[in-house]
């Protein structure tokens, strides 16, 4: 490896580390605002940029959520419940030591996961037929249903608003223009990189604007220490099933490492023999949710290289960077591109090792990023996001997209519609209404006849227990007694 | 009363967007493949439409706070960054920086500068000598760029 892409991956991944540790910015919101400074770069070091400022980032959210009980980022949330009770008796080192063990464990695992699992799913993809492929996004768009935070129809909603934000410009196989209002630039249609900075930088901003006044309190950490032999021995276990956990909610289209943190640590706390410490400061708490929230970023990318279907927010962010740098994610990237995807396994097993460093030795010094004044960062950030923006086509018309899409997006979230679903929305809906036409050609205007293809059966039958199943599964055990009784 | 205002709010923007792909070009039908370049959005705004009134139906009615008052200035000065970009974008910029942080509480002279002054200035140098990108010309860019 290049050792000046190596000096590159370790500073990313100290800049990871302080975006994750600062107040409102996350993976998503840091790679979407990066993405702009890797657009003048070669496309293996930027993507490999991309890549460990994901892993990284959301790492650091560990470090605030046991230090100050303010998760970094939504995916350590449940790292606060042990992690600061334990700070507060004196065993913040203690804490931060666990974090960091599992979530390199865990990174490293999902890493060979993605690895072994992302060319094995593309060989199975390669034979994939448009309607295949159109069936699959369909399938992925509706597991937006039950990510974020708004409601399965909300979601939805704001998916579709995302899907209709794609069909800005030419259509593809007409040429006619749609929605354009005769700006030239709006012909080749909206771009990712300025929604995405709107929605997830500028609208943060604004969400900050409600919370300037807010109080933060540093727990002393006394010294570096590690976990025992003892903690070890009690949550090995505990490590291995949540990486298992984060790794397959993951590959789950759209799905996170908020939700594969939660079940690691619910799962950690069923499986405990002293469930009662749970919240109090147990040490199995801290290693399920890390070791789930880090092995969520490497089973992100399997759908992300295999399908080009994201697995995650920042995974969208990550297919966007693909996407401008003229990679097309899905079968072909493992046999005409493979050395951008090596390149990004290296980088993400890179970045796994590096935290043990990071964790251990810097963990109390990024703490302290966290003291940045709101009123000096959030400036800052704007002023980044802007010229970012302005950056990729060198248009003000993209300076005004991303205001745009800021204000929109925090009116969104205020009125309980995630921002996510847009953002996946937007990156296949071009995909979704090319697939559909080419199905439709294909099939000389016989739509129905994608029902007859057993694959794409398959993932409309998924689709619909992804949308439908909850409501069935809430129908089928209310009608047991027993639990409609709570006994 | 968002229950019902987000929901109607999305449907009548739902309709104007239907309106206007209703004036795309079409394609002729004996050279149509697939799809006429409307029907895609249509289906997609119809299905917006549908859901809205759905979450009008099932959605449990929220109580919002009120707006925080640092949220309608922060709105107001989007406005001041959008007015004075037409002059100068890096005008805007450090404007809005400053007057920002100002009415975030900021009191500290060079915690005020350093976002409205240095950090643009930096981030305008950092994008115009290593990244190459030109900005549009205005009224402190010209000092720059001559």
């Amino acid at each position: 490896m290049d050792p000046q892409l190596l000096v590159l991956l370790f500073a990313a991944t100290l800049g990871g580390v302080i975006i994750g540790a600062l107040p409102g910015l996350n993976a998503t919101t840091g790679a979407a605002l990066l993405l702009p400074f890797t657009i003048t770069m070669e496309p293996i070091p930027a993507i490999a940029i991309l890549t460990t400022i994901y892993c990284s980032a959301t790492f650091a959210g560990a470090i605030t959520a046991i230090l100050i009980n303010t998760p970094g980022t939504s995916a350590s949330a449940t790292t606060c419940l042990d992690g600061y009770p334990l700070a507060m008796r004196g065993e913040a080192g203690r804490a931060l030591g666990m974090a960091t063990v599992s979530s390199t464990i865990g990174g490293i695992i999902s890493v060979v996961c993605l690895m072994l699992a992302a060319p094995l799913l593309a060989r199975m993809a390669y034979n994939f037929a448009p309607p295949e492929y159109f069936a699959l996004t369909v399938f992925g768009i509706s597991m937006l249903a039950t990510i974020g935070d708004g409601t399965p129809l909300k979601n939805i909603i704001a998916g579709a608003l995302g899907v209709l934000l794609a069909t800005v410009g030419k259509d593809l196989l007409t040429t006619v223009e749609r929605f354009t209002f005769r700006f030239n630039e709006l012909s080749e249609g909206i771009g990712f990189v300025p929604v995405m900075i709107g929605i997830f930088g500028i609208s943060e901003l604004l969400v900050q604007a409600e919370r300037v006044q807010g109080e933060r309190k540093l727990i002393e950490m006394k010294a570096i220490k590690l976990p025992s032999r003892e903690d070890y021995r009690r949550v090995w276990k505990t490590i291995l099933r949540s990486s298992g956990i984060g790794t397959f909610i993951g590959i789950l289209p759209a799905e996170g490492a908020t939700v594969a943190s939660m079940i690691g640590y619910n799962e950690a706390r069923r499986w405990s023999k002293t469930p009662e410490e749970f919240g109090k400061g147990a040490i199995e708490g801290i290693a399920g949710s890390e070791a789930a929230n880090n092995s969520a970023t490497g089973g992100a990318m399997v759908p992300t290289l295999a399908l080009g279907i994201p697995g995650s927010p920042t995974a969208a962010v990550i297919l966007a960077g693909l996407m401008i740098h003229g990679l097309q994610p899905g079968p072909t990237m493992f046999t005409d591109q493979a050395e951008f995807a090596y390149a990004i396994f290296w980088a993400m097993l890179l970045v796994n090792i590096t935290f043990i460093f990071v964790g251990l030795f810097g963990a109390k010094i990024f703490a302290r990023v966290t003291f940045v004044p709101v009123q000096i960062l959030w400036p800052i950030v704007f002023t980044f996001s802007i010229v970012g923006a302005y950056a990729l086509d060198q248009s003000m018309l993209d300076v005004y997209i991303a205001l745009a899409s800021g204000v929109i997006g925090y009116f969104m979230r205020r009125f309980g519609y995630s921002v996510v679903p847009l953002a996946i929305g937007l990156i296949l809906g071009g995909m979704l209404e090319k697939r559909l036409g080419q199905s439709l050609i294909m099939l000389d205007d016989q739509w129905w006849l994608m029902f007859a293809r057993p694959l794409s059966l398959l993932f409309f039958v998924l689709t619909f227990l992804a949308l439908f199943g909850p409501f069935f599964w809430r129908l089928f055990t209310q009608r047991d007694p027993m639990k409609s009784t709570g006994e | 009363m968002t229950r019902f205002a987000v929901p109607c709010g999305t449907i009548v923007f739902c309709l104007v967007a239907y309106w206007l792909s209703t004036q795309f070009d079409r394609v002729p039908p004996i050279l149509l493949r697939g799809m006429q370049p409307e029907d895609f959005p249509q289906m997609v705004l119809l299905l917006i439409m549908a859901l809205s009134v759905l979450v009008m139906i099932f959605d449990k009615p929220i109580e919002h706070d009120p707006m925080a008052f640092n949220v309608w200035t922060s709105l107001g000065l989007f406005g001041v960054f959008v007015l004075l970009s037409q002059v100068d974008l890096f005008l805007g910029l450090g404007v809005f920086a400053g007057a920002l942080a100002y009415t975030w509480g900021e009191r500290r002279l060079w915690g005020i500068g350093l976002v409205s002054v240095l950090s643009p200035a930096l981030i305008f140098l950092l994008f115009d000598q290593v990244f190459r990108i030109r900005f549009p010309r205005g009224l402190l860019t010209n000092l720059w760029y001559g």
